[in-house]
């Protein structure tokens, strides 16, 4: 191993040691050798160095100042830069909390939307079949009450002015009406005009008239659902329809009585009350103690 | 005496103007800073050897600049400008460690 790399050694010296051993710039001491050797052969005498020395000590103090100046710019932008890298991640993290966050608030709201859905979902099956049911009853009732069509076995007597110019008078008609319902009639119509609860056989002028219909005339058709084996003979087992009978008797009305396994009787129309109000006085009661208008 | 001085002025100016780098000059900036630092602590130890000279210190520091910013864009050119980067800054750490070393030795004694 030589003492000092020489020009030849520098290939095989390791880099690492190469680099340490060279840390200082070779100029310098390549210069110092130039000088050394000047002032041996000028003698002790340096004529000149001084001034160029001085410049140069001047240009020396300038780079060190642009040194100065580098670092403390590099310093400036480096820490502005992080200052805004610093800024942009924090800024990131906040908007990821709050996203999330707000993630996690539409995932609650969704949940709590299913399930309202599915409640809602639920009283609407409810709702359903409660209409369903109402409908059913409402059709059921609307038949009894004689605002619904209903069909059955009958029997349709048919009532005509006698001969000799007697006419049947509406009390003649009512008393039949009667007479039927309390021979177990469940439905009647009279020239296919149905009787309802609110029906009211009279006569105006000559004429019969059933309230609310146009008037009726002869031969009256009596069309009553029942049970048709012993409808008739109910009938005159009942105080009115015997006093039918005989008044049709006495008068010679033409009655014919026809026993029918089919019988179609249409709605009467539906005419809402225009005074009664629903419910009694109790339930109409308002929470604030006033009762509703009628 | 006088490049303390001047080492002040340049710091001072940085502060006061703080002057903004071009964009396209920002990634060379560190290395160009560490090269600078190299030739800064060469001419410290070649001062404190006896043998500082104006003449060297100045191309030096300019040439290791203008060196470690133009290998750091040809790394860049070629993709490899980070690591280039590491192995210019390894160098020169190397070399700023041991002038320091002898620096120290000189004022110490140690």
């Amino acid at each position: 191993m030589p003492d000092a790399p020489t020009v030849p050694d520098r290939a095989r010296t390791p880099l690492l040691t190469l680099i340490t051993q060279e840390s200082l710039d070779e100029d310098y001491q390549h210069v110092a050798e130039q000088r050394a050797a000047a002032r041996a052969r000028q003698g002790v005498e340096d004529h000149g160095a001084g001034g160029s020395g001085r410049r140069g000590h001047w240009v020396a103090a300038a780079v060190v100042a642009a040194f100065g100046m580098l670092v403390t710019v590099a310093a400036v932008q480096t820490s502005e830069g992080s200052g805004v890298a610093d800024a942009n991640r924090e800024s990131l993290l906040h908007q990821i909390d709050q996203r999330r966050d707000q993630s996690a608030q539409l995932q609650g709201r969704i949940l709590r939307l299913s399930e309202r859905n599915v409640g809602l979902q639920d009283a609407l099956n409810e709702v359903t079949d409660a209409e369903r049911t109402t409908a059913n009853r409402v059709d059921r009732l609307a038949a009894q009450a004689g605002y619904g069509p209903v069909r059955g076995p009958g029997i349709v007597i048919t009532v005509d002015d006698a001969p000799n110019g007697e006419a049947v008078r509406a009390e003649d008609l009512a008393l039949l009406a009667n007479g039927l319902w309390a021979a177990g009639a469940e439905a009647i119509a009279i020239n296919d005009r149905r009787l309802t609860a609110r029906s009211a056989i009279f006569n105006s002028g000559a004429a019969i008239n059933i309230r609310f219909t146009p008037p009726l005339s002869p031969p009256y058709v009596v069309s009553a659902i029942g049970d048709n084996k012993a409808l008739e003979a109910n009938l005159l087992d009942t105080s009115t329809g015997l006093a039918f009978s005989n008044a049709a008797d006495a008068l010679g009305f033409q009655v014919t009585t026809d026993r029918r396994d089919e019988i179609d009787l249409p709605a009467a129309e539906l005419r809402p009350p225009h005074d009664a109000v629903m419910g009694t006085a109790e339930e109409n009661r308002r929470p604030d103690g006033k009762e509703t208008a009628p | 005496m006088i490049a303390a001085l001047g080492l002040l002025v340049g710091i001072v100016l940085g502060v006061v103007f703080q002057p903004d780098i071009p964009l396209w000059l920002e990634p060379y900036l560190p290395i160009a800073v560490v090269a600078a630092l190299d030739a800064v602590f060469g001419g410290l130890r070649a001062y404190l050897d006896g043998i500082f000279d104006d003449k060297v210190f100045v191309v030096s520091f300019i040439s290791n600049v203008v060196i470690a910013a133009a290998i750091v864009f040809l790394g860049d050119k070629l993709g490899v400008g980070g690591q280039l980067s590491t192995g210019v800054i390894v160098v020169l750490g190397i070399r700023i460690f041991s002038n320091v070393a002898a620096i120290r030795r000189h004022i110490f004694h140690a």
